[in-house]
C-alpha cells in the first residue's frame, strides 16, 4: 500500500508538476497565475491538510454534483484510497513543479537557438534538448521529493488506509509491543530509502557522463 | 540566392537596425564587419528568426517573408533553408559528437539513422574530428567544440551557413584551426555570411565585404576596395583601429 500510494502521488504529481512549470516558465496569461497560485497555496499548507480537504471536502462536492444532475451515484462509493492518490499527487505537483521549473531553466539559452538554428520545432527542441537536460539536472531532487514523499504516506492512516504505519499500530495493539513494532516500521522505511538513494546514484552516473569535465 | 529588403528591429527603444538592405548570390561569401553594437549580430539572427524584424522582407532562394506577419510555417521554412554556427558553439551538452550532428537530419530532415551517421562522420572527418565521435562537448577543446559546431550546419546542405563571431570566445591558438576549416568549406563554393573581427581572415575570404556602424550599412564591395581604399571616412576610422598592419599593406 505505502508504495502504491508512493507511486501513484509521484505519477500524478509529475503529470500535474510538467504543464505547471511550462506555464509559469513561458509566462502564459491567466493560467500562470493559476499555477502559481496552486504552487504558493499547495507548499504553504501541510500535506496532512490536503488530505483531510480533500478527504472530507471532495466527497460533498462529488455528492452534489451528482444530486444536481441526478445520477444514481455517492462518493461514498468510491475506495477511500483514492482521494488519497488526489491529495498526495497534488501535494507531489507543487513540489516537482519548482523542481522540475529550475532544472528547464538551467538549460541555457544557446541549445534552443541552436536547436531551432538547425530547424527543430519548439515541441522538439522540449523534448529532445531541454528536458532530457533538465531532468538531468533536477535528478537529485526530485530522488529527495521522492523520499519525502515515501515517508509522507505514513499520513494516510488518519483516514483509515493500513499503510506501513498502520499495520505497526495495527499489530502493536493487538499484542502491546508498540515499540518494536514502530521499530520494524522504520527499518523498513530506512530500507526503501536506501533502495531509492542507490538507483538515483546508478542513474547519476549513467545520465551525468557528459557533464564529465575535459579540457575545456 | 538571399535578399533583405530594408529590415529594421527595435529592442525597446534603442533602434538596432534601420532598415537594412542586403543581397547575397550563391556561392558567395560575405564579410559583415563593424563595431560592437553596429547591429551586425541582429542582422544575421534576423535572416533565421531567431529575431524577429519587426519589418522588412527575407528572401531566401525563392522564399519570401514578410516580417511583419511570418507564420510559423514561413520561420521553419527559413531555419530549414539555413544553419548558423554560434560564437559560444552551443553544441547540445547531453548528445556525443556524432549525435550532435545527426540530430537535425534525422528530427528536421527525416534521415534514417543509418544513412544519417554515415553523413554525420563524413561531415566530422572533414573538419578533422573523425576520432572524436563518442566524446561529449564537455571532454573537447573550444576549437573542436567550434569545429563540431561547424559540421552540425555543414550536414544540413543548407542555402546557406550563417557565422555569428565564430572565433571570438577562442583561445587565440585555437582561432587558427577553426579558420582553416571555414577556409577549406568556403573554397567549397559553400554560400556564407560570417560576421567576424578577423581582419586578416576577412580579407582573405571574403568575395564581398559589408561595413556597418550604428545600424545602417556604411559601405560595402568587393573586400580590396574597403580594405585597401574605402570611401568613407567612418570606414577607414574603424580599420585604422582594428588593423593597424594593412597600413603597410602595399
Amino acid at each position: 500500500m505505502t508504495l502504491l500510494i508512493t507511486a501513484v502521488s509521484l505519477i500524478g504529481g509529475f503529470i500535474i508538476a510538467l504543464p505547471v512549470a511550462l506555464v509559469r516558465i513561458h509566462r502564459v496569461p491567466v493560467l500562470r497565475q493559476l499555477a502559481s497560485a496552486y504552487v504558493t497555496v499547495i507548499r504553504g499548507t501541510p500535506m496532512l491538510m490536503h488530505l483531510f480537504l480533500i478527504y472530507y471536502g471532495l466527497p460533498i462536492l462529488i455528492d452534489a454534483l451528482a444530486r444536481k444532475f441526478g445520477f444514481d451515484f455517492t462518493a461514498a462509493s468510491i475506495p477511500i484510497v483514492y482521494f488519497v492518490f488526489i491529495a498526495f499527487s497534488l501535494t507531489a505537483g507543487a513540489y516537482m513543479s519548482e523542481v522540475i521549473r529550475s532544472g528547464i531553466q538551467a538549460v541555457d539559452r544557446g541549445q534552443v537557438e541552436a536547436a531551432y538554428s538547425v530547424g527543430m520545432t519548439p515541441i522538439q527542441t522540449f523534448r529532445r534538448i531541454i528536458l532530457p537536460q533538465a531532468l538531468a539536472v533536477s535528478l537529485l531532487n526530485l530522488s529527495s521529493e521522492v523520499i519525502g514523499m515515501l515517508h509522507g504516506t505514513t499520513l494516510a492512516f488518519t483516514v483509515s488506509i493500513t499503510e506501513i504505519n498502520a499495520r505497526a499500530n495495527i499489530i502493536a495493539s493487538t499484542n502491546w509491543k508498540f515499540f518494536e513494532a514502530y521499530i520494524a516500521a522504520a527499518l523498513m522505511f530506512w530500507g526503501l530509502t536506501v533502495i531509492i538513494e542507490r538507483v538515483t546514484a546508478r542513474i547519476e552516473r549513467k545520465i551525468n557522463t557528459f557533464n564529465r569535465g575535459g579540457v575545456a | 540566392m538571399i535578399r533583405v529588403r530594408n529590415i529594421t528591429k527595435k529592442f525597446g527603444k534603442q533602434e538596432v537596425l534601420k532598415g537594412i538592405d542586403l543581397s547575397v548570390e550563391q556561392g558567395e561569401v560575405v564579410v559583415i564587419l563593424g563595431p560592437s553594437g553596429s547591429g551586425k549580430t541582429t542582422l544575421l539572427r534576423c535572416l533565421n528568426f531567431l529575431e524577429k524584424p519587426d519589418s522588412g522582407e527575407v528572401e531566401i532562394s525563392g522564399y519570401q517573408v514578410d516580417c511583419k506577419r511570418p507564420g510559423k510555417q514561413d520561420i521553419q521554412t527559413l531555419r530549414r533553408k539555413t544553419a548558423m554556427v554560434f560564437q559560444h558553439y552551443n553544441l547540445f551538452k547531453h548528445k556525443t559528437v556524432l549525435e550532435n550532428v545527426m540530430e537535425g537530419l534525422v528530427i528536421v530532415q527525416g534521415f534514417g539513422k543509418v544513412e544519417a551517421r554515415e553523413k554525420s562522420v563524413q561531415v566530422l572527418e572533414k573538419v578533422g574530428l573523425g576520432d572524436k565521435l563518442d566524446m561529449y562537448p564537455s571532454q573537447l577543446s573550444g576549437g573542436q567544440q567550434q569545429r563540431v559546431g561547424i559540421a552540425r550546419a555543414l550536414a544540413l546542405e543548407p542555402e546557406v551557413i550563417l557565422f555569428d563571431e565564430p572565433t571570438s570566445a577562442l583561445d587565440p591558438e585555437l582561432v587558427g584551426e577553426v579558420l582553416s576549416v571555414i577556409r577549406r568549406i568556403a573554397a567549397e563554393g559553400i554560400t556564407m555570411i560570417v560576421v567576424t573581427h578577423e581582419m586578416g581572415f576577412a580579407r582573405d575570404v571574403s568575395s564581398h565585404v559589408v561595413f556597418m556602424d550604428g545600424g545602417v550599412v556604411v559601405e560595402e564591395g568587393k573586400p580590396n576596395e574597403i580594405f585597401r581604399s574605402p570611401k568613407e571616412e567612418r570606414t577607414r576610422q574603424f580599420l585604422s583601429r582594428i588593423t593597424p598592419e594593412l597600413t603597410y599593406d602595399i
